[in-house]
């Protein structure tokens, strides 16, 4: 029996006089040869993973390290090995940790649509932390969301940036098939804003907007439900005061600058983009209608998930630790640099650092510091998604009797999320609520997940 | 004096009881078309437009099916096109897109597939050289003139060596004097290679240089060969002596007559009588008077009309 | 004479180009911006020198600046900096792989079908009205049933040069068959040619005027869907690159690209009159 573990948790001391094993000339030449053994070791994952758990256990068994290697000295190293297997199911928590093992698939395509909301997502390829994971992700900037949505149905991409009530809606089969979808990590929170034509910079009270047209990005989206929110609130019905009308980004900027509409509920970088063009302004930020409210989210299908647990374990934690380090404001100039450029969001990087770091031009004259502008916060509240069929029975999107918190939970990876913060030693993986159910309030208005219908019925606009 | 002297040996050609119809309910075009060709002979038709004879030349040909009646080549019933019946079109029918060496090899390699590129090249060099053309060999159709055209289908159509040669009005659409030498020099070809050939044509001097024998057509519908005029001038003719012949002028005015009266008149008078041959006459012989005979099936219309 | 005319022509070509050029010019002259209130961190976060012009108007770029931003992308056609950021040469080699790959396909189709359509009456007639039917439908509106059916996006891409590309090759093969001179085919006939000969000496190059006509338009007509298929599927190709650049308002490169698209559709145009010469002959 020798310590062929790469953390040596048996090895008390390593400077005996002599080679130890009598293989080698000198003891100098036999550990460099066992220091080769050990580092090949260390690069297979897979025995990592064992030796990574075996070492855990030993530590855990001996908090010190100083008893540790009285023991070893004491006993030796065979008889420690032996005693400690025997009172520490060793093989059974190697293959608990066998999650870690073999990936199923390492080459991935993963969807994107070149916004900030997708920040973590991205960011995580140039940093490395696909890479880190075992992963060669192949990011594949996609033209719009139906085609995101269209790639997963048909499985051409992996795993995808989707609007945060995008799975919800394709699990229900709201305009698609219907297909099981899944949501691992909310991608950012915050970020979004209601941008208007500077032709309306003295016409800020929404109840003047009757008959203004307004540009969302997608039907299921929360700029679609957040602007629907915002002009009810309001007293505007969205379905016949206003014109919403689904565009893509870029577009509702060529059409804003046209005339075309008064304003749109976009993503980031485009409503700095249309402040940075000289033709917009920022009339509020989606953060003033709902501190942290979910945007864009990060998920797969279920069978992805099911064929590809590893994987998708490996994938989960690239995309936490992107969002951990996108959550800190010291990176976010390095961040805003390396997603400007053309192969992510190819947008010029002082508009993307605006919007990400909050200290922004509002296109009013004004220079605004708002540093929770935007932010990346990845836990998949159950409530979010609850809130989010609320707001599709009102407008109608779904019809009938909706199990709010039913599908919440069998969407959003909440539980999953937990597991893999812990393991990566997070701290928000013990986040309160424990339920999941967090609540929130929107425009002042509080939200109770328990109590979804009677939200809903407190609607004075609404179609149901 | 063939047809007659020497009792029939089993002819080249036999045509027998052909008849064709476009559509039931109407006449047949011609019925009842019996004719026979000998091995060497060089046959012209006369008719007006309408009276089928493009239709029996492309039933010869293989190129169309007749209604009823058949044709023995041979002894072999005609069916379909072959290469032992070469054709030479109206339109000349030249492929525009190869040039005109290539145009030839493409006759050529049809009927000798196996040749090599040079055989094939030299065997059909010297057809270009029978119709005086070797020097336009590289140049497309549409670089030569109309009668160029018809000199490269017609040394298309002998470079296959068919055993018969059949030619729908060949220079129909030639000037005059065109016309003249390219008949002198499909006389003199036809004079050195005994070719059989079968011609339509509605210029009555060209069939009386020429044809041996003359088959006039009455019109259509319901055409039928009416009578078959032996050209008596001697073989030697030319162009330029053939009108000295009192013979000519005599066979000519036959002809003529036949084409501005009796054709129409022939039509007139019904439909033929099944298994008739057509009458035999010889117009450019001095004695030959009307023509004689109970024994000749036709000769009582034919009476009626002379 | 002739030389003369051709020389003026240009010559006038040239006039016409320098006055667009100056138009252009004109057009985007940068405006003075209104100094004043602005402080210079707004003036550098909206992206102007403080208190001086901003770059271009609507986004428009001048003459010059397109002139650069075209040279930039010329000297370096290859580049390759992930997935997402290729150069034109890649983007242009992408659609032309793509229209090739339809294209050939359409005309490993289309030509032999149109031959079996022009040789029969019968088969002309049973084809015709879907034929009738099916031509007149926008390739794109295959788009999302190709999507939906073949379920990936490049194949669906191809499918739809190849749906856009067939009818113009196919009805011409078959018109171009059928109208092959009864003389030429009695000449073969005649000349007992076998039906292979017959098809690849005679009727081939009797209807290779015809053919290559529709192949010049489905050519036409298929670089022109590829650029609008390729800014619904993404991905690469130089309808991504016009997508991908107007996504970042970058006019200045989409105008790069629609100059390429123009010059890369007229090379292809160039290559089938070419083609179009050859197979050509006067009757």
């Amino acid at each position: 029996m020798t310590d062929k573990n790469f953390y040596r948790p048996y090895s008390a001391n390593s400077s005996l006089a002599g080679c130890s094993c009598g293989a080698h000339a000198s003891q100098r030449e036999h550990d460099k040869r066992a220091e080769q053994a050990r580092l090949a070791r260390g690069r297979d994952s897979e025995t990592l993973s064992q030796d990574f758990v075996e070492a855990a256990a030993v530590r855990a068994l001996f908090p010190h390290d100083a008893t540790r290697r009285r023991f070893l000295q004491a006993v030796g190293m065979g008889t420690a090995m032996a005693a400690i297997a025997s009172v520490l199911p060793l093989q059974s928590l190697q293959a608990m940790a066998e999650e870690r093992g073999p990936l199923e698939k390492k080459n991935l395509k993963i969807g994107f649509i070149p916004i900030n909301c997708a920040t973590p997502l991205i960011m995580a390829d140039p940093m490395g932390f696909y890479r880190e994971q075992g992963l060669a992700v192949s990011l594949q900037k996609t033209a719009g969301w139906a085609l995101v949505r269209d790639q997963m149905l048909n499985k051409e991409l992996d795993a995808s940036h989707f609007l945060a009530p995008m799975p919800l809606a394709i699990s229900m089969g709201l305009g698609s098939s219907a297909q099981p979808m899944r949501v691992a990590t909310i991608q950012n929170i915050n970020g979004q804003a209601i941008t208007l034509a500077l032709k309306h910079k003295d016409n800020r009270d929404p109840r003047n907007w009757k008959g203004f047209k307004f540009a969302i990005p997608f039907e299921y989206s929360m700029h679609n439900f957040l602007l629907r929110y915002y002009l009810a609130e309001h007293g505007l019905d969205p379905d016949r005061d206003v014109q919403l009308r689904v565009t893509p980004p870029a577009e509702m900027i060529a059409n804003l600058r046209a005339g075309n509409i008064d304003g749109f509920f976009g993503p980031e970088p485009f409503n700095q983009r249309a402040v940075y063009d000289g033709i917009a302004f920022l009339h509020v930020l989606s953060k003033d209608l709902w501190n942290g409210h979910p945007c864009c989210s990060f998920g797969a299908s279920q069978a992805f998930i099911e064929e590809n647990p590893n994987t998708f374990a490996a994938l989960y934690r690239a995309v936490l630790n992107a969002a951990v380090a996108a959550g800190d404001p010291q990176n976010l100039p390095e961040i805003s640099k390396a997603i400007s450029t053309p192969n992510y969001l190819n947008q010029p990087e002082i508009v993307v650092r605006q919007a990400l770091t909050g200290r922004y031009a509002d296109g009013l004259g004004g220079v605004q510091n708002v540093p929770d502008r935007s932010g990346f916060d990845p836990m998949p509240w159950y409530s979010m998604a609850t809130w989010m069929l609320t707001q599709m029975k009102r407008w109608g999107y779904v019809k009938g009797e909706v199990d709010f918190n039913g599908l919440a939970e069998q969407v959003f990876l909440m539980t999953d999320a937990r597991r893999h913060m812990a393991e990566l030693g997070l701290a928000e993986a013990g986040a309160e609520p424990t339920s999941g159910y967090k609540a929130f309030s929107v425009m002042g208005r509080p939200f109770d997940p328990g109590q979804p219908q009677a939200y809903l019925d407190g609607f004075a606009i609404k179609r149901v | 004096m063939s047809n007659e002297t020497h009792p029939q040996a089993v002819p080249f050609i036999k045509v027998e009881g052909l008849g064709k119809r476009y559509r039931d309910d109407q006449p047949p075009v011609f019925e009842n078309i019996n004719f026979s060709i000998q091995q060497g002979e060089f046959i012209c038709v006369i008719g007006h437009s309408g009276c089928g004879k493009s239709t029996i030349l492309n039933v010869l040909a293989g190129l169309e099916e007749a209604t009823s009646g058949g044709v023995v080549m041979a002894g072999k019933e005609i069916a379909g096109p072959s290469l032992d019946r070469g054709v030479v079109f109206q339109s000349h029918a030249l492929l525009p897109w190869l040039t005109v060496e290539q145009n030839i090899a493409f006759a050529v390699r049809s009927r000798h597939p196996r040749w090599s590129r040079r055989q094939i090249a030299e065997h059909g060099a010297r057809f270009l050289e029978m119709v005086g053309l070797a020097a336009a060999a590289r140049k497309k159709p549409s670089e030569l003139s109309g009668g160029m055209k018809q000199r490269v289908g017609i040394a298309r159509a002998f470079a296959v060596e068919p055993k018969m040669l059949l030619m729908d009005e060949p220079f129909g659409a030639l000037d005059a004097l065109t016309r003249g030498v390219i008949q002198s020099e499909l006389l003199k070809i036809c004079e050195a290679t005994r070719q059989t050939v079968f011609m339509i044509t509605h210029d009555v001097d060209e069939a009386i240089l020429l044809a041996d024998k003359i088959m006039l057509m009455s019109n259509g519908p319901q055409a039928r060969v009416a009578e078959i005029v032996i050209n008596t001038l001697p073989r030697t003719r030319t162009r330029e002596t053939m009108h000295h012949d009192p013979q000519f002028y005599r066979i000519r005015n036959h002809l003529v007559d036949f084409l501005v009266h009796r054709s129409k008149v022939i039509q007139q008078s019904g439909p033929a009588a099944s298994g008739g041959e057509p009458l035999v006459v010889r117009p450019g012989l001095e004695d030959d008077g009307p023509p004689p005979g109970p024994d000749q099936p036709q000769s009582s219309r034919m009476r009626v009309v002379a | 004479m002739n030389t003369s005319i051709r020389l003026k022509a240009a010559l006038l070509s040239c006039v016409m180009l320098l006055v667009l050029l100056m138009v252009w010019q004109a057009a985007t002259r940068p405006g003075q911006q209104a100094a004043g209130a602005v402080d210079d961190e707004y003036a550098l976060l909206m992206g102007q020198a403080a208190g001086g012009a901003s770059e271009t108007v609507n986004g428009m770029p001048t003459p010059t600046q397109f002139a650069t931003l075209a040279w930039r992308q010329i000297s370096d056609p290859f580049y390759d900096n992930g997935p997402n950021d290729k150069g034109i040469g890649i983007q242009l080699a992408h659609s032309l792989a793509r229209v090739g790959l339809g294209y050939l396909i359409a005309a490993l189709v289309a030509i032999p079908l149109g031959f079996v359509i022009g040789m029969s009456p019968l088969l002309y007639k049973a084809f015709d009205p879907f034929i009738q039917l099916l031509k007149p439908i926008s390739p794109l509106a295959w788009m999302p049933i190709a999507l939906y059916t073949i379920k990936d996006s490049t194949t669906s891409a191809i499918f739809v040069i190849f749906i856009c590309s067939v009818w113009p090759m196919l009805i011409n093969t078959a018109f171009g068959v059928a109208g092959v001179r009864r003389d030429w085919l009695n000449v073969a006939r005649t000349l007992e040619v076998g039906p292979l000969r017959k098809a690849f000496r005679v009727i081939l190059p009797a209807a290779a005027p015809t053919i290559i006509t529709g192949m010049r338009i489905s050519m036409g007509i298929a670089w022109l869907v590829i650029v609008a298929a390729e800014m619904l599927i993404g991905g690469t190709g130089i309808g991504y690159f016009v997508w991908n650049e107007w996504n970042n308002l970058s006019l200045g490169n989409v105008i790069f690209a629609v100059l390429m698209i123009g010059v890369i559709g007229m090379l292809l145009d160039l290559l089938f009159a070419a083609l179009q010469r050859k197979v050509t002959y006067v009757e």
